[in-house]
């Protein structure tokens, strides 16, 4: 694995280890919280002076120091008290009511209230700024304001910590380079079509289109596969001895899969994370996909199972991404416009999932948050979302982040290529297994790589 | 009777050596000691305690200097006193009108100006309240005396009254020889009255009215009158009394026209200021009793008084092993919350700890270093923020008695001080409450004068039939709210620990504070018991402290004085063996109906009957009487019973009357309601027509109390034939009218008959359908009853499953487009020796049946169930039965499961093992065979520790089969066979225990993950044969560690979220909690699962 990096703590094998915790230590949250808040805190310490010059001298305090109607700044972990969140609780105590359930995507309400803690005590937030609906429970904020006679903290203003340095891309690239991002590939799924991820494998390898398209397939470096890749029939997981017949089904879809990524491994570097559908651990980061998964494909040295999030560098330029469990958590407990407002929040919160382990499943670290984003990636990618949209964000000191959101490729057929050069993707197509709208939207792409260059 | 007397707390013995300026009190408490109350034959209290008065003597002097006190803890508490007095108040200027909330008395010397003409000790009843600025007051009411009647013998005349009242006097003075009083008997006159006994055709009889000195002496009294007193020229003469166990300040009340929590109004210059303030009230005034005027709830006098509530809690440091003793382990917490009436957000928060503790936002920490500040504080807290209601949860059986009781193991003899009396200690006593609804309850009286206490668990166990009445599950139920449960052994090392330690525990006291006063304000109870008071015209405080009956006593002495009329004292009659018969239901006709059925209720039935027939006891004829009276057939009623009433053209019943009066208010009160904009009007309004269906329903109840106030059993024989009848005759009228020969489609069927209720099926297979029947039914047969008896078409059950009499299940309509709920009758959901899986497996098996309409659907999740429980696949939190410790194991006559297990515990480690008043959680394992249940208990944790298997047999034969077959047994054939010994109990799966004997001599050794064969190398992870199906295998591994890591992450986040913290660990050990063991188990299987998940090497 030639761009595990060092610094994102998603190095697998290391994790299988730490994994190998006693059986009767109990395992808690809290840790996680605490290291999370801990490092956060230097960060945002050495910012409060710029951010408020006017303040005294040392307007930092703790929640429990908080003096009535003194203006200062706290720093502390954001929970967000939810009403509609879902509990475990309900499965005890709530009847079921006479209609039919439905489920919301979204768990907010407009009168959650924002709470800051640290380890000291907790403060409710009152007042206009620090809008409830952006944030969520687990980013580590400064606020601004002061306590007022009923015990609440009135925000005047929210400090958050902005993106990471960043290590500076390396100047005289010459040569083009592709990498190519997909996701949700959902094989097995009544959605996947297995002809359209035919077409992507002939069109990436090169047995399709036209000259230049195939000498563009060429400069394709490596391929990213974003979660989701089968979709296992349900149900047969959980019960008995399968029959053989279920077996088979079961195995199918995975066999499906590994035929197709043997033909990419053959032509490219693969990397393979796991989703949320993917015979994977549910809690992130999850684990690489197992190699006797795919007997044929990880024949090759080219393919590599990796872990989610994924972080991996080419050419000094740093990748990370994940299959989109981060975003889509996010998506249920705070509002925007579209996904890569997000993207954008995770990263100026310096944290990849703010939400786990709250809402979001995550293993129960002791000594770290592996999710803390210290270094700011060049390109970041989330997999499995309802659109393709790309953005770059800057940051205050010269950061530049390329935000890519990939669709799930069953669902719209497309595929996202990130030349390596300017980090402006195009997406490729295969939308409609038609040789000749293939071709068409191939020409569309060259056009944009043209806009591009 | 001299001053600086009292009665001491029957609970306190006097310190042994006490304070100097005590001394002279403690020889007085000593000789004046009175022999405890006798016990009461337990057989005997069916009902409620008999009421007595209790005779505090007031001491003059005042004792205390109020001690020098922290200067910065009293300017921060004086921060909280209530607003100052204006001028008009200081100069009383103006009328004060305060809602009282409190009545009581004392013995003191009369008023010398206000009574200017008598001397001596005399009842000074105290009504404490507040006004509607927020003034305490405190208002001592003079001349009003306690008495009684007794029926003039005959031949008595106005001339043997002062021959009689000799007598009696020297027979009280005989049998009071210790005390000083200089007359016993004040007066005696004579009055023109009849008794509520009997109907009578003469409307009056003299009676006489004995005016005694002391309320005490009315007993006294009553007690010689009733043995027999020898009267000159009339001989020997024992007496029926009259209205003599009518407590005197509810004899006070019903003379002046108070009802509890009302606006009394003492009029410009009709008061005096108190020379020296002997309360801590604001105002503290003296007048006549004649001179109140009292209002009644209505209108601007229908509102609340903006009174102090405040809620409070205790943490005490308990040793290991130990529940918390006062005689050794300390208070070390005191959380306060104090809220005005009314008011959204509390006024104060603050907490009291032992030892330094770090701040908490919005919370007062005041920190001392000994405990004997700790109290002080917070009893000057008391004094100072003066609250008129103490609500807390158990406080009147642990955290009062716990305080008092520990500051006499300290010696702090100016603690209990807690009333709004100036020198008055608070008095402890221990009570039994028993009544038929409630059950006998063990409790303390604490009584602290002036300020009202509200226990929440007394209300919730009052008021709601719950599974668990710990705080925490009341507050799940009704708040969704958990809190976070903090074992009383972990507590002292919360203490032991830092500032931080102390602040975790101070957080954790706070919120047992906090949760009482947000069930009050969910739960709307001052609302609903200030009107439940104004309604009934009892105290407040009788309403949590007293059963049922004194409410409608009341009632009837307050309508029987209007008419002249007085009420005997009738000993309880017999032993409470004396029954009738009850309401008789109508057989039930089993079965799954699935088309609607449409029920028929008769509105307020009992309450009907009786006003509709004119059931009192001033109707009833008795039965020498009938003939005698020679009353005309017209004018009487003959009950199904065989009693004989007269009607109402004759003599109009008190009882309808009250009746008639309650139901007309609440019909107002619900047109108000509607009417009503205001929510605190609203809630009023609500609490009142509740108020007032729930009095007119105990009616009946009293009446048929064998050992109540006035029983009458031919009433309450009468009310349920009547009842009978009705029900009968609804079910010939419908079955008559309702058939194909009768034009309709169907020949209507009734096929079940509640007490109140005739459930029909129609026939017709629509929901709309049934409605239009039910209505033309419910008003047909209601044209044939006598008013205001009232048959009434509510809803419609569709599907309907009848399993046997009092248990049925359905789903309810009260519109055609939409069912309203479930609703289910004595079916098994609530029970609480149950575990979890029963309650759960048939709530959903009803819901497959009722809602989903899928019978096969619900014997499937049965077996799946069951299968699961077989194979050792079940959630153990869903096994787990909890039972209440109450006495440790030796007193227990038969050896039952949960204590044996406490006993067990016990051996392995004392530290964590049960206690008497924890409750025991258990599961029943598989054990040796021929073993005794209670021998098969076993600890959940230990359990999940060591593996050990859990018997399946037991859960099926003795939880689930009886309520599951009740359910099926109507629906399908052969319910047992199918359900309980079908193909899917074959596969049994046990776990092997890690601790039994023989598994010290296995030799461990690993096997394949596909098939189980022995594996020799220890890297392999599949044997040879297996091999290929490696895919299939590890997904089946990665997809349960996935399962469990989903849940562990839901289990572990939510008790953060109930802790409240994210960065501390969670300490909670609630048992009570449903995912407490689920967390634990998901924590280990998570941690094996991945030891399995290693095995396959990347």
């Amino acid at each position: 694995m030639e761009a595990a990096s060092a610094d994102m703590e998603i190095n697998g094998d290391q994790k299988t280890l730490h994994r190998k915790q006693s059986l009767y230590q109990p395992l808690q949250y809290s840790q996680i919280y605490f290291t999370r808040l801990h490092h956060m805190r230097t960060i945002l310490h050495s910012l409060v002076h710029l951010w408020k010059p006017h303040l005294p001298d040392d307007p930092v305090n703790t929640v429990l120091g908080l003096e009535q109607g003194k203006e200062c700044v706290i720093v502390g972990t954001i929970y967000k008290h939810m009403k509609l969140k879902p509990s475990i609780l309900e499965e005890y105590s709530k009847e079921r009511s006479a209609g039919p359930l439905v489920r919301p995507h979204n768990f907010m309400h407009s009168d959650d209230p924002l709470v800051l803690e640290d380890e000291s005590g907790r403060v409710k937030g009152s007042g206009g700024r620090g809008d409830p609906s952006i944030f969520v429970t687990g980013v580590v904020a400064g606020l601004h304001g002061k306590e007022t006679g009923e015990g609440d903290f009135l925000v005047l203003d929210v400090l958050e910590a902005g993106l990471a340095p960043q290590a500076p891309i390396p100047p005289g690239l010459r040569e083009d380079k592709y990498v190519v991002l997909v996701s949700g590939l959902s094989v097995g799924s009544s959605a996947s079509n297995p002809l359209q991820f035919q077409l992507l494998v002939d069109h990436l390898t090169g047995h399709l289109g036209d000259e230049k398209e195939q000498s563009i397939a060429s400069q394709i470096v490596r391929l990213v596969i974003a979660g989701n890749s089968v979709e296992l029939p349900q149900g047969l997981l959980a019960g008995q001895n399968l029959a053989s017949k279920d077996q088979s089904k079961l195995f199918e879809p995975i066999k499906e899969l590994d035929i197709l990524l043997t033909q990419l491994a053959v032509a490219m570097p693969v990397d393979i994370m796991p989703g949320l559908n993917d015979p994977a651990n549910f809690a992130l980061p999850q684990q690489p996909l197992h190699r006797c998964l795919f007997p044929g494909a990880s024949a090759y040295n080219t393919f590599t199972s990796c872990t989610n999030p994924h972080s991996f560098e080419l050419d000094n330029i740093r990748f990370l991404g994940t299959s989109g469990q981060n975003i889509d958590d996010l998506a249920k407990y705070s509002d925007a416009t579209e996904t890569l407002d997000f993207m954008g929040r995770t990263l100026r919160w310096r944290h990849l999932a703010p939400t786990a382990p709250n809402t979001l499943g995550c293993y129960p670290f002791t000594d770290r948050d592996p999710f803390l984003i210290e270094s700011c990636p060049h390109v970041y990618f989330v997999g499995n979302q309802k659109n393709y949209e790309t953005r770059v964000i800057k940051g205050s000191e010269g950061q530049s982040v390329r935000l890519i959101s990939i669709p799930k490729f069953s669902e719209t057929g497309i595929a996202v290529m990130v030349p390596k050069r300017h980090q402006a993707p195009t997406k490729t197509k295969t939308k409609g297994a038609h040789s000749i709208r293939l071709r068409s939207q191939l020409s569309e792409w060259g056009n944009h790589q043209a806009q591009d260059r | 009777m001299s001053s600086g007397k009292r009665r001491p707390s029957t609970a306190s013995t006097p310190t042994p050596n006490p304070p100097k300026r005590f001394q002279s009190n403690t020889n007085r408490q000593q000789q004046q000691q009175p022999p405890p109350p006798p016990p009461k034959p337990s057989s005997m209290a069916e009902e409620e305690e008999e009421m007595m008065d209790e005779d505090v003597f007031l001491e003059e002097t005042l004792l205390l200097q109020e001690e020098e006190r922290n200067e910065a803890f009293s300017t921060r508490l004086s921060k909280w006193k209530r607003p100052s007095l204006s001028h008009s108040y200081l100069s009383l200027s103006q009328p004060i009108v305060f809602q009282q909330l409190e009545i009581d008395y004392v013995i003191g010397e009369s008023h010398k100006e206000l009574l200017p003409s008598s001397s001596g000790a005399a009842a000074i009843l105290r009504i404490f309240g507040v006004t509607s600025e927020g003034h305490s007051v405190c208002c001592r009411v003079h001349g009003f005396e306690p008495y009684f009647y007794i029926s003039c013998p005959q031949g008595m005349g106005p001339d043997d009254i002062s021959r009689f009242h000799q007598t009696l006097e020297a027979r009280m003075r005989e049998s009071n020889r210790s005390s000083n009083v200089l007359r016993f008997v004040k007066r005696i006159e004579m009055l023109h009255k009849r008794s509520i006994m009997y109907y009578q055709q003469q409307q009056s009889h003299p009676f006489l009215k004995v005016v005694v000195a002391l309320p005490t002496m009315v007993a006294s009294c009553r007690g010689i009158l009733e043995r027999g007193i020898q009267i000159d020229g009339l001989g020997f003469k024992s007496f029926i009394t009259y209205e003599s166990n009518v407590l005197f300040a509810l004899r006070f009340m019903i003379d002046c026209n108070i009802v509890g929590g009302n606006w009394i109004e003492i009029p410009v210059g009709k008061c005096k200021r108190a020379v020296k303030n002997i309360s801590y009230c604001q105002l503290e005034l003296d007048c006549l009793y004649s001179e109140l005027i009292s209002h009644a709830p209505e209108g601007q006098f229908s509102k609340m008084a903006p009174f102090r509530i405040l809620s409070f809690d205790i943490e005490c440091a308990g040793r290991k092993g130990l529940f918390p003793e006062p005689s050794h382990d300390p208070v070390i917490q005191v959380a306060n919350l104090v809220t005005l009436q009314g008011e959204d957000h509390p006024l104060i928060r603050n907490v009291m700890t032992l030892k330094s503790c770090s701040p908490i936002v919005g919370v007062d920490v005041m920190s001392f270093e000994t405990e004997k500040d700790v109290l002080l504080a917070w009893r000057d807290f008391i004094r100072e923020i003066d609250p008129d209601v103490i609500i807390g949860y158990n406080i009147c059986k642990f955290d009062l008695p716990y305080l008092i009781e520990r500051a006499e193991a300290l010696k702090i003899a100016d603690f209990p001080i807690l009333g709004r009396i100036r020198n008055s200690r608070v008095r402890v006593r221990d009570t039994t409450f028993s009544s038929r609804q409630y059950g006998v309850r063990e409790s303390k009286e604490v009584t602290i004068e002036g300020r009202v206490q509200f226990d929440l668990l007394q209300v919730m166990q009052r008021d709601y039939k719950l599974s668990s009445y710990s705080l925490n599950s009341v507050s799940a139920h009704f708040l969704s709210e958990q809190k976070e449960d903090v074992h009383h052994s972990i507590i002292s090392d919360l203490q032991n620990g830092n500032p931080e330690t102390r602040r975790r525990l101070a957080v954790y006291c706070l919120k047992d504070a906090y949760l009482p006063q947000r069930l009050l304000d969910k739960l709307m109870f001052m609302y609903n018991y200030v009107e439940m008071a104004r309604v009934t015209g009892v105290p407040i405080s009788f309403l949590l402290s007293r059963g049922q009956s004194i409410k409608v006593l009341s009632q009837l002495l307050r309508k029987a004085k209007q008419k002249n009329l007085v009420i005997p004292n009738v000993k309880g009659q017999g032993s409470g063996q004396d029954t009738f018969e009850g309401a008789t239901v109508l057989e039930a006709k089993a079965g799954f109906y699935e088309k609607p059925i449409a029920t028929l209720d008769f509105a307020s039935l009992y309450p009907s009957i009786m006003m509709a027939y004119n059931l009192c006891y001033c109707t009833l004829v008795l039965p020498e009487d009938v003939c005698k009276l020679n009353l005309p057939p017209e004018c009487i009623n003959k009950t199904p019973s065989g009693e004989t009433f007269v009607k109402s053209d004759l003599q109009k019943g008190v009882l309808p009357e009250i009746l008639e009066e309650l139901l007309a208010a609440r019909k107002r009160a619900k047109a108000d309601l509607k009417e009503a904009k205001d929510p605190f009007e609203k809630a009023v309004l609500d609490g009142r027509q509740l108020a007032l269906k729930i009095s007119a329903n105990s009616v009946y109840g009293f009446t048929g109390a064998t050992v109540a106030q006035l029983p009458c059993l031919e009433i309450s024989s009468s009310v349920t034939s009547y009842g009978r009848q009705m029900i009968e005759h609804t079910k010939k009228l419908v079955e008559e009218k309702f058939t194909t020969t009768g034009g309709y489609d169907y020949n209507a069927q009734v096929v079940y008959g509640d007490t109140d209720s005739v459930m029909v099926q129609f026939g017709v297979s629509n929901v709309a359908a049934a409605m239009t029947l039910g209505r033309e039914a419910a008003e047909y047969i209601s044209n044939t009853f006598t008013k205001p008896i009232k048959l009434e078409f509510e809803k419609v059950y569709y599907p309907y499953l009848l399993i046997s009499k009092k248990r049925y299940a359905g789903l309810l309509w009260t519109n055609p487009d939409k069912f309203d709920k479930m609703d289910t009758k004595g079916i098994e959901t609530v029970r609480r020796d149950n575990c979890l899986l029963v309650k759960n497996l048939v709530t959903e098996c009803l819901n497959k049946i009722l809602i989903d309409r899928d019978i096969p659907g619900a014997v499937q999740h049965v077996k799946n169930i069951i299968s699961d429980l077989l194979m050792n696949r079940m959630d153990l939190s869903l096994l787990v039965i909890t039972k209440g410790l109450t006495k440790t194991g030796d007193d227990y006559a038969v050896k039952a499961a949960h204590v044996e297990l406490a006993e067990r515990m016990r051996k392995r480690d004392a530290a964590t093992a049960p206690n008497v008043g924890d409750r025991v959680p258990y599961v029943i394992i598989k054990a040796a065979k021929g073993a005794k249940a209670y021998e098969k208990s076993e600890d959940p944790i230990y359990v999940l520790e060591n593996n050990i298997p859990i018997d399946p047999q037991y859960y099926l034969e003795n939880q689930i089969s009886k309520p599951l077959l009740r359910i099926f047994e109507p629906i399908l054939k052969n319910a047992s066979k199918e359900l309980l010994h079908g193909s899917h109990t074959r596969a049994v799966s046990i776990s092997t225990p890690s601790n039994s004997g023989i598994m010290k001599f296995a030799k461990k050794q690993l096997t394949c993950i596909g098939c189980k064969a022995l594996l020799s190398d220890k890297d392999q992870t599949l044997c040879p044969h297996c091999k290929g199906r490696e895919a299939e295998l590890y997904c089946r591994t990665v997809a349960n560690v996935s399962e469990l890591e989903m849940l562990f992450g839901r289990l572990w986040t939510q008790c953060q979220e109930c802790q409240g913290s994210l960065h501390q660990d969670v300490l909670c050990t609630s048992r009570d909690c449903p995912i407490f063991y689920r967390r634990k188990k998901a924590q280990k299987d998570m941690a094996e699962a991945k030891v399995q998940l290693d095995r396959w090497k990347f």
